[in-house]
C-alpha cells in the first residue's frame, strides 16, 4: 500500500467520521443558558477535521493521479506486516472478554501465556519458560496492587466458586 | 518563601518513603532510558498508575525520578553499543561511542553522567528562579489569551513534530476531539455518548495515554518476528568502572559550553512539545560551532558529549517551568505529569505556585534531588541495563502489556477503561504506521478541556469576539501561532529564497507590536529591541541582494 493510497483512504474515512460526528452534535442538547452552547466548540473542532482532511484527500489524490500513469499495482494490504500486532490485539480482546469469568489473575496469566506462546513459538522448553514468566510475573504485579495499593481488581467468578 | 523551600524539602528530603519512591523511580527511568525501543514518556506513564495510592507529592517525586533517570539513561546504550535508548541520546553517541572505542569507557560514561548532573543542577537553579516570575506574569492572562496560549502549545506541537504537517493538525484535532466526548465541564450535556453510560462519564486521560503511547509503542515494538525474538540488544557491554575525578574536572574546564548548551535545553524545553530530542541535537551542533578543533567531532570530542548530555538534562527544567507556571505542558513527559496532577485533583495554572507552595516547590526540590540519585544509581543501574539487554523484547511486551491493563483498571476499577486503553491503543498503532505524530493528539487530549473552558468563558464575559486579537497577550500568542505554522515552510525553503530571507526578521518586527501594546517598560525594551533587530536583518538582506 503507498503512501498516497493509503493517505487517500484514510482521508475518506476521517471526513466520514466527521460527517457521523457533526450529524451526532445536533443530538447534544441545549438546556438554553447563556454563552456558548454545548455542541459549539465540538463542531469546531470537527468543521476544522473536515477541512484538514479535504485538504488531505486533494493533495493525496493529485499525488496519487500523477504516480499512477507509472504504477498500476492493485490495492494491498500486507497482513504478514501486521500478524503480531493482530496477534496481540486478538489475545487483548480475548483477555478482556474472558476477564469476568476468569479474572484478572488467572485471565492475565493466560493472556500472557497466550502472547508469549503466539509470539515466541512453543516446544516443551519454551512452554515451561512462558509458563513461569507468566505466573511469576502477573502474580507479582496482583500482590503489588491488591495488597501494596489496596486496588480490589475483579477477582473472576472461576475463582469466586472454587 | 525560604520557608516554604524549607518545608517543602524537608517534606522530601526528610521522608524515606518519598526518598526511597524516588531511588526506585530514578533507577526505573535509567533502566527505561536505557532500553532502546522504550522512552522516557513510557516510563513516566507506566509509573503512573503506582502513584494512585501515594500522596501527590511523593507521586510527582517518584516521576520526577523517573524522568530525570530516564534522560540520563540514553547514554549507558548509546555510549556502549552505539545505540541511543531514547531520542534525546541521539547526539550522545556522536562522540560518545568513539570515545568508548578508543578505549575510555569509564571516561566517557563519567562526561556523560556528570554532564546531565550539571545540566540538570544549572536548569534546577533556572526553574527554582523562573517559574514563579514566569506564574505571576500567568496571572494577567484572561481567558482569551490562555485560549490562544493553548492555540500555540499545539500549533508549535504540530510544527515541529513532524514533516506532514497536515497529518499532525489532524492528529491534534482528533485529540482535541477526544476531550469532547462526554459529558460537557460547562453544561453537564452528554456528548457523543451514543447512548452508553460508560463513554457518557467521557474517556479518562490515563487509558488514552497509555494506549496512545504505550500500548501502540509495544505493539511496534514486536511487529518484526525475527526482532522481537532476539535479545533485546545483539551488542553487549561488559561493566565498567566510571572515571569520576577526571569526568568532573573536564566538564568544569568546558564551563562555556556546559552553561550555553544547558541553557539551549532550557529554551527548548519552554517551548511546549520541542523536547530532549530537538536540544541534544541543537547543543551538538552550537558546541562544534564554537569548538576551535572541530575535526575532533565525532572522533570523541569531549564537548560533544558534553553539550548533548547538559542540554537534554536541562530540557526537563525548561519544560517543567512551562507545566508549573502556566499550566502548559513542554513535552509529552510533563504531559503525563500534568494529567497525574489532575488525577490528584490539582490543576497547575498561574495561581498554583501561590496556592499549593509546599507541592510546587515540593516538585522543584524533587527535580534537584533526582538528579543526586541519578548519579548514585549509574552504576547499579549499569549492570542491571546488561541483564536487562538479554531480555527478547517479545517477553517485555507482553509482560508490560498486562501490567497496562492492570494499571489503567487501578484508576476507576472499571473494565471500561481498559476497554478505552485498548481501542486508544489501535488508533495509536495505526497512526503511527500511516506517519501521523502521537505528540498534537496527545496535546490535544490534555489541553482540549482546557481550551473549551477558556473559550466558553471568554464567550460568556464579552460578546466582543475582537478581544482575541486586541488583547495583547492574546494577540503575541496567536501571533506566535501562525510564526510557528509557516515554521516547517522556513526549514524546507531553499536559502536563496525570498521566503527564507524575510522569515525571521519579519517575525521579529511583527512579534514586537503586542509587546508595544503591553506598555510595562521592560516589554517595551525588549519590543524595540526585536524591532530594530528585524528592521537591521531586513535592511542588511536588502543590501545584499541589491550587490547580487
Amino acid at each position: 500500500m503507498t503512501n498516497n493510497k493509503s493517505d487517500l483512504i484514510i482521508a475518506i474515512f476521517l471526513l466520514c467520521f466527521s460527517g457521523i460526528m457533526i450529524n451526532d452534535a445536533s443530538n447534544i442538547r441545549d438546556l438554553g443558558f447563556e454563552g456558548m452552547k454545548a455542541d459549539a466548540w465540538p463542531r469546531v473542532v470537527l468543521w476544522m477535521l473536515v477541512v484538514m482532511s479535504s485538504v488531505m484527500l486533494g493533495k493525496s489524490y493529485f499525488q496519487f493521479k500523477t504516480e499512477n500513469h507509472k504504477d498500476n499495482s492493485t490495492f494491498k494490504i500486507n497482513f504478514s506486516k501486521f500478524k503480531n500486532a493482530l496477534l496481540c490485539f486478538g489475545m487483548f480482546i480475548f483477555f478482556l472478554s474472558t476477564l469476568d469469568y476468569l479474572g484478572m489473575l488467572l485471565g492475565g496469566i493466560v493472556f500472557v501465556f497466550g502472547l508469549l506462546t503466539l509470539l515466541g513459538g512453543f516446544s516443551m522448553k519454551l512452554g515451561i519458560k512462558h509458563l513461569s514468566i507468566s505466573v511469576l510475573s502477573i502474580g507479582f504485579m496482583w500482590m503489588v496492587f491488591t495488597f501494596g495499593l489496596r486496588v480490589m481488581l475483579p477477582e473472576g467468578e472461576i475463582l469466586r466458586v472454587w | 518563601m525560604f520557608d516554604i523551600i524549607l518545608q517543602a524539602g524537608a517534606s522530601v528530603l526528610l521522608d524515606p518513603l518519598t526518598l526511597g519512591l524516588m531511588a526506585i523511580g530514578t533507577l526505573a527511568g535509567l533502566l527505561a532510558g536505557a532500553i532502546p525501543g522504550f522512552t522516557i514518556a513510557m516510563g513516566v506513564i507506566l509509573t503512573l498508575p503506582f502513584t494512585f495510592g501515594m500522596s501527590p507529592i511523593q507521586g510527582l517525586a517518584t516521576m520526577m525520578g523517573v524522568f530525570v533517570g530516564g534522560l540520563s539513561g540514553g547514554l549507558m546504550s548509546g555510549m556502549l553499543t552505539g545505540i541511543p535508548g531514547t531520542p534525546s541520546s541521539v547526539a550522545t553517541t556522536f562522540d560518545g561511542f568513539p570515545m568508548v572505542r578508543a578505549g575510555k569507557p569509564g571516561l566517557a560514561l563519567g562526561l556523560g553522567l556528570w554532564s546531565s548532573f550539571f545540566g540538570g543542577m544549572i536548569s534546577a537553579v533556572i526553574l527554582v528562579a523562573l517559574a514563579p516570575q514566569l506564574a505571576f506574569l500567568g496571572l494577567e492572562f484572561g481567558p482569551w489569551d490562555y485560549f490562544s496560549l493553548i492555540i500555540f502549545a499545539l500549533t508549535i506541537t504540530v510544527s515541529l513534530s513532524g514533516d506532514n504537517m497536515v497529518k499532525g493538525l489532524i492528529a491534534g484535532l482528533l485529540g482535541l476531539f477526544a476531550a469532547c466526548v462526554g459529558e460537557d465541564e460547562i453544561n453537564g450535556v452528554a456528548r457523543f455518548a451514543f447512548g452508553s453510560d460508560y463513554i457518557r462519564q467521557g474517556f479518562a486521560f490515563l487509558p488514552v495515554l497509555i494506549g496512545l503511547f504505550a500500548f501502540s509503542q509495544l505493539l511496534s515494538d514486536v511487529e518484526d518476528s525475527r526482532k522481537a525474538k532476539a535479545p533485546l540488544m545483539a551488542k553487549t557491554a561488559d561493566p565498567v568502572r566510571v572515571e569520576h575525578r577526571k569526568a568532573i574536572a573536564l566538564v568544569i574546564r568546558n564551563w562555556i559550553n556546559l552553561f550555553r548548551s544547558s541553557f539551549i535545553g532550557i529554551f527548548t524545553g519552554i517551548l511546549p512539545a520541542a523536547g530532549g530530542s530537538i536540544s541534544n541535537i541543537l547543543a551538538y551542533d552550537q558546541a562544534k560551532k564554537a569548538a576551535k578543533n572541530r575535526d575532533e567531532f565525532g572522533k570523541g570530542a569531549v564537548d560533544g558529549i558534553i553539550a548533548p548530555e547538559s542540554a537534554n538534562n536541562a530540557t526537563a527544567g525548561g519544560a517543567l517551568i512551562m507545566m508549573m507556571a502556566l499550566g502548559i505542558p513542554g513535552d509529552i513527559v510533563t504531559a503525563v505529569m500534568l494529567g497525574a496532577l489532575m488525577i490528584h485533583n490539582i490543576i497547575p495554572g498561574p495561581s498554583f505556585i501561590q496556592d499549593e507552595p509546599m507541592l510546587a516547590y515540593g516538585v522543584f526540590i524533587a527535580f534537584f534531588a533526582a538528579h543526586f540519585f541519578m548519579v548514585g544509581l549509574q552504576a547499579f543501574s549499569l549492570r542491571l541495563f546488561l541483564l536487562v539487554t538479554r531480555i527478547p523484547m517479545y517477553v517485555l511486551a507482553s509482560v508490560i502489556l498486562a501490567y497496562c491493563a492492570i494499571g489503567v483498571f487501578a484508576l476507576h476499577n472499571i473494565t471500561f477503561d481498559i476497554w478505552v486503553m485498548f481501542g486508544f491503543g489501535v488508533i495509536g498503532y495505526f497512526m503511527r504506521k500511516l506517519g501521523f505524530p502521537l505528540a498534537p493528539m496527545i496535546l490535544g487530549v490534555v489541553l482540549g478541556k482546557l481550551a473549551e473552558l477558556n473559550i466558553a468563558r471568554a464567550i460568556g464575559t464579552s460578546d466582543d469576539y475582537f478581544l482575541f486579537l486586541t488583547r495583547p497577550w492574546s494577540l503575541f500568542f496567536l501571533l506566535m501561532a501562525i510564526v510557528s505554522i509557516l515554521f516547517p515552510f522556513y526549514q524546507n525553503a531553499s536559502k536563496d529564497s525570498l521566503f527564507s530571507k524575510i522569515y525571521v526578521p519579519i517575525s521579529m518586527m511583527v512579534l514586537s507590536f503586542p509587546l508595544f501594546l503591553m506598555g510595562s517598560p521592560v516589554r517595551m525594551i525588549i519590543a524595540a529591541i526585536l524591532l530594530l533587530t528585524g528592521s537591521f536583518l531586513i535592511y542588511k538582506r536588502t543590501v545584499s541582494l541589491k550587490t547580487i
